[in-house]
């Protein structure tokens, strides 16, 4: 077994080798070293988000419905994304730390499935009782256990791949997210129609039956969660490893220390993602109203950004990895996103042609957005600079959503969108200033990837001298204390963006927070 | 993926809402008077007259419930135009001739707009009708057949309600259908919901059913409209889709009624309405009832009497204007508003001159233009810091060679 942490990370003694029972010889499917076993586990990693994702925008999918049935205006429809979001501005930051110090990673996956599961059954009870107060708190249950759950999978990602093929496995993990969510807008409608033949009339009991249908995505994926628990127990039986962790450390007196930079893309962040979720959430029956799409149409049309980003994300990953230049992206990302929802509210064009210029700049800017923040933030803090970042982002969305709501009902979707427009244009101030700051303060997020490789190579070449300069200097200490130059060298090339192997990427704790990735 | 088939107007509509704007403005104020004018002592019939004295010009509306409820609309050259009406001849069997405007040469241009008939169908599928399918209907309300008073007058504003006198103890009893009738002495936007858009030549009638019981559990109802339009001319009906929808929220389509284009300054007349009715006396848009109207009908209608249309336009009505008939329906797609709280009204809007448009509000327009001034703004400001900044540091340091 070759640990991927390199000779510094191995344990001196090899003592948690000697306790390991012998190895008996395991058919592949069952054997945690075969790629065959690897390839099941990875799987149930896929569909225990499913369920999560398949929900979370079922108030989308079901708008009409919803409102027709409990007789709630926009502004209280939204305010189920909002109750979404609010356990998770606070949530955050602990995620990481339930994960690693309280539940360990296969009790909070099952614990944080279980929340959805329940979270969803107690909003669908809502409806069945014609209780909208009820169906918030669904939604609430349902939000503390969604986002969490989220950091959970891609925990076990890392603890599964690492090292091996980690960047597919987010990336099908992320596939799988934009797959529940697309199937979730097109088939929701379908079944409530089922459900209505079946009850012989609408009404918020039908609703109810069809929340409740959805929520079997959410028993399936919870029993993902508890067959994965026990193959991982297993696993760490057989191959002697220690349970999967964040490894973030969240220490929010970090926050005064932000640089201008990481402020700014904050602002983006929070400022495009309003634009862009709770337009989806509403978006539905804008098609339908303005564009006079049938009900399925309008669904399809309104999961298009979900089709797009699913192949688009890693080929956009691919390509802003090898060019550099983030915030060109980024900005261009935010500039296409703005004509898009121009288009929509000032022209009759057929919508579906904003709407993947939509999806094509969201795929782009998540690409290029996410990975400044490791150029920004040293490594030791990249754990607060996240949660902070998505504890604003949820924040933000929930206040967003219900005052889209409410402009909708006073103002209508010509003024929504000029709202929507309004944010898009904030984030695109944010990004020109944040061009200008990086520009006067000779920062390096907007250097070509060529740059940034001759740079890393000089630094590594620096380092490597410095290293050397100090083993002959204080042998004795460096012996003692081995990782001490490890993360000295990793933190050194993460702040340059350096590409770095996965096993030693500085931001892989990053990569557990959903929300900023979507 | 399936486009949708529809590759839509191409928008020229930012040219166009702001060319409106100054469209809309127009019509200046005008002297209104609304006038009540009782039958004689026994009948309960009565006019409602609205004058309406502009410069070198009067317009007339008289609103009427003998018959069907009709309005006529006269437009003439003269600030001291009256209405003269022959009772005994008016309520008689033949009305022809009995209301006129004195002096006669100063008319130059009349139309009318009569409510006939609400119609009752079960709406099973919403879109059953325009698919051409037969729908149950049940017998329907004859306007006609109403007994009209008028209640609740102010100085700009009159309600006529009607009352079910064919059949007193029938399905409809205790509810009502009424038609409110507000006159603008300027131009300017109701704050009620739909909030349409007005001009001083122009005034709305809203169509209220109010507790009129529904006689099925998916009832529908359906409202017919017909015009009458002097020898030669013709309405022609317009959808009018328009971005804006900040006035009546997630409504994009206004209808209108629209008269051949005239070469003097009235200008054609128009009936337009706003593809919505609400079901809740506070409107909202969670009680919008979706509202869908059908081809204009012009082949051999007739318009039923008896009404003032017949009493103003005389004998050869039939033959010597060209008569239309539109229908309105509300449907409230998904689910039953009307069965909820038993309550609908649909506002239209009538008058002379280019029927109004929405135009974008100011605010609109400001956030526009600061959200996309101050990146660009910005942009500027940031490239002068940085070139300004780049030659300070040059001039620094000398080249060495």
């Amino acid at each position: 077994m070759v640990e991927p942490g390199g000779e510094e990370e191995r344990p001196l003694l090899d003592s948690a080798q000697n306790d390991c029972p012998p190895r008996k010889a395991l058919p592949p499917l069952c054997d945690p070293r075969r790629l065959a076993h690897r390839l099941l586990v990875l799987a149930l990693m896929c569909f225990l988000g499913f369920g999560s994702y398949f929900c979370y925008d079922n108030p989308a999918a079901l708008q009409t419905q919803v409102q027709r049935d409990m007789k709630v205006n926009t502004a209280t429809f939204m305010a189920l994304y909002a109750w979404y979001s609010w356990p998770n501005v606070v949530l955050c930051f602990f995620g990481g730390f339930l994960i690693d110090r309280v539940f360990g990673i296969r009790l909070g996956t099952i614990i944080f499935s279980s929340f959805v599961c329940v979270g969803q059954v107690i909003f669908a009870m809502g409806a069945l009782f014609n209780t909208f107060w009820l169906m918030e708190a669904g939604r609430f249950v349902f939000g503390i256990g969604g986002e969490s759950l989220a950091v959970a999978q891609n925990t076990y990602a890392v603890s599964w791949f690492k090292g091996k093929e980690l960047n597919l496995v987010f990336g099908l993990q992320l596939s799988m997210a934009r797959i529940g969510s697309t199937v979730n807008m097109n088939i929701m409608g379908w079944i409530y129609s089922r459900v209505q033949d079946l009850l012989g009339s609408t009404g918020h009991s039908t609703l109810g039956f069809t929340l409740m249908i959805g929520g079997v995505t959410c028993i399936f994926s919870l029993s993902c969660a508890l067959f994965l628990a026990y193959l991982d127990k297993r696993a760490e039986k057989i191959l002697c490893k220690e349970q999967g962790k964040t490894g973030e450390v969240i220490k929010l007196t970090d926050v005064k220390d932000f640089s201008l930079s990481l402020w700014l893309i904050f602002i983006i962040c929070v400022c495009y993602y309003a634009a862009v979720f709770p337009f989806i959430g509403l978006g539905k029956v804008f098609f339908i109203e303005k564009f006079k799409f049938s009900s399925q149409e309008a669904s399809a049309i309104n999961s298009i950004v979900y089709i797009i980003s699913a192949p688009m994300s890693p080929v956009f990953g691919f390509l802003v990895d090898k060019l550099g230049r983030n915030i060109i992206w980024v900005m261009f990302a935010i500039v296409a996103t703005l004509a898009s929802h121009i288009m929509l509210a000032f022209t009759f064009w057929n919508p579906w042609i904003a709407m993947c210029i939509l999806g094509v700049a969201y795929s782009l800017l998540a690409c290029a957005l996410w990975p400044m923040v490791a150029f920004v933030v040293p490594e030791h803090q990249l754990g607060t600079a996240y949660g902070f970042m998505q504890s604003i982002q949820n924040l933000g969305l929930a206040i967003i959503a219900i005052a889209a709501g409410t402009i909708l009902d006073s103002r209508g979707y010509l003024f929504l969108e000029v709202f929507f427009s309004a944010c898009v244009c904030l984030s695109l101030i944010a990004v020109v200033m944040l061009y200008f700051v990086n520009h006067l303060t000779g920062g390096d997020l907007n250097w070509s990837a060529k740059k940034r490789e001759k740079l890393q190579k000089l630094a590594a070449a620096e380092a490597e001298k410095r290293e050397k300069l100090r083993r002959q200097k204080e042998d004795d200490l460096v012996k003692l204390q081995p990782k001490n130059d490890f993360s000295l060298r990793n933190r050194y090339l993460s702040k340059l963006g350096a590409q770095l192997p996965d096993n030693y990427s500085s931001y892989l704790s990053a990569l557990a927070h959903r929300s900023v990735l979507k | 993926m399936p486009a949708g088939g529809r590759l839509l107007l191409p928008g020229l509509w930012l040219l166009g809402g702001l060319s409106c704007l100054l469209a809309a403005a127009g019509g200046d104020r005008r002297q209104v008077t609304l006038q009540y004018i009782p039958g004689s002592n026994s009948s309960s019939a009565s006019l409602l007259h609205v004058r309406a004295v502009g410069r070198n010009d009067t317009l007339h509306y008289v609103w009427s419930g003998i018959g069907a409820p009709t309005v006529l609309l006269v437009y003439t050259r003269s600030e001291s135009s009256a209405l003269h009406v022959n009772w005994t001849k008016l309520l008689s069997a033949s009305p022809a001739g009995a209301i006129w405007i004195e002096p006669p040469g100063s008319v130059v241009y009349s139309t009318a707009v009569v409510f006939t008939k609400v119609f009752e169908y079960n709406g099973t599928n919403a879109s059953g009708l325009s698919k051409g399918q037969e729908e149950p209907f049940y017998p329907s309300y004859d306007l006609a057949g109403f007994s009209w008073q008028i209640v609740n007058q102010t100085a700009l504003m009159a309600k006529f309600q009607g009352m079910n006198t064919v059949d007193p103890g029938g399905t409809s009893h205790n509810g009502t259908i009424s038609f409110q009738v507000t006159a603008y002495e300027e131009g300017g936007r109701d704050s009620p919901l739909p909030r349409l858009l007005h001009t001083a030549n122009s005034s709305k009638v809203e169509f209220i059913m109010d507790s009129v019981a529904p006689r099925g559990n998916k009832s529908r109802f359906l409202l017919e409209v017909v015009t009458v339009e002097e020898k030669g001319g013709h309405k022609r009906l317009q959808s009018v889709r328009s971005i804006d929808d900040e006035y009546t929220p997630t409504i994009f389509e206004m209808a209108q009624l629209v008269s051949k284009p005239r070469n003097d300054s009235v200008g054609p007349s128009f009936f337009q309405w706003k593809t919505t009715a609400y079901g809740s006396r506070d409107a909202s848009r969670e009680n919008a009832i979706r509202c869908r109207y059908y081809p204009l009908q012009t082949a051999n209608r007739t318009l039923p009497g008896p009404s003032i249309a017949h009493a103003y336009f005389g004998e050869g009505l039939g033959r010597s204007h060209s008569i239309a008939a539109i229908n309105i329906s509300f449907s409230g797609e998904d689910g039953e508003v009307y069965a909820e709280k038993g309550y609908l009204s649909w506002s239209a809007l009538l008058g002379f001159g280019t029927p109004p448009k929405d135009a974008f509000s100011p605010l609109v327009m400001a956030i526009v233009a600061v959200a996309l001034g101050t990146p660009v703004v910005l942009l500027l400001a940031g490239a002068l810091v940085v070139l300004f900044a780049r030659r300070k540091r040059r001039s620094q340091y000398e080249p060495i060679n």
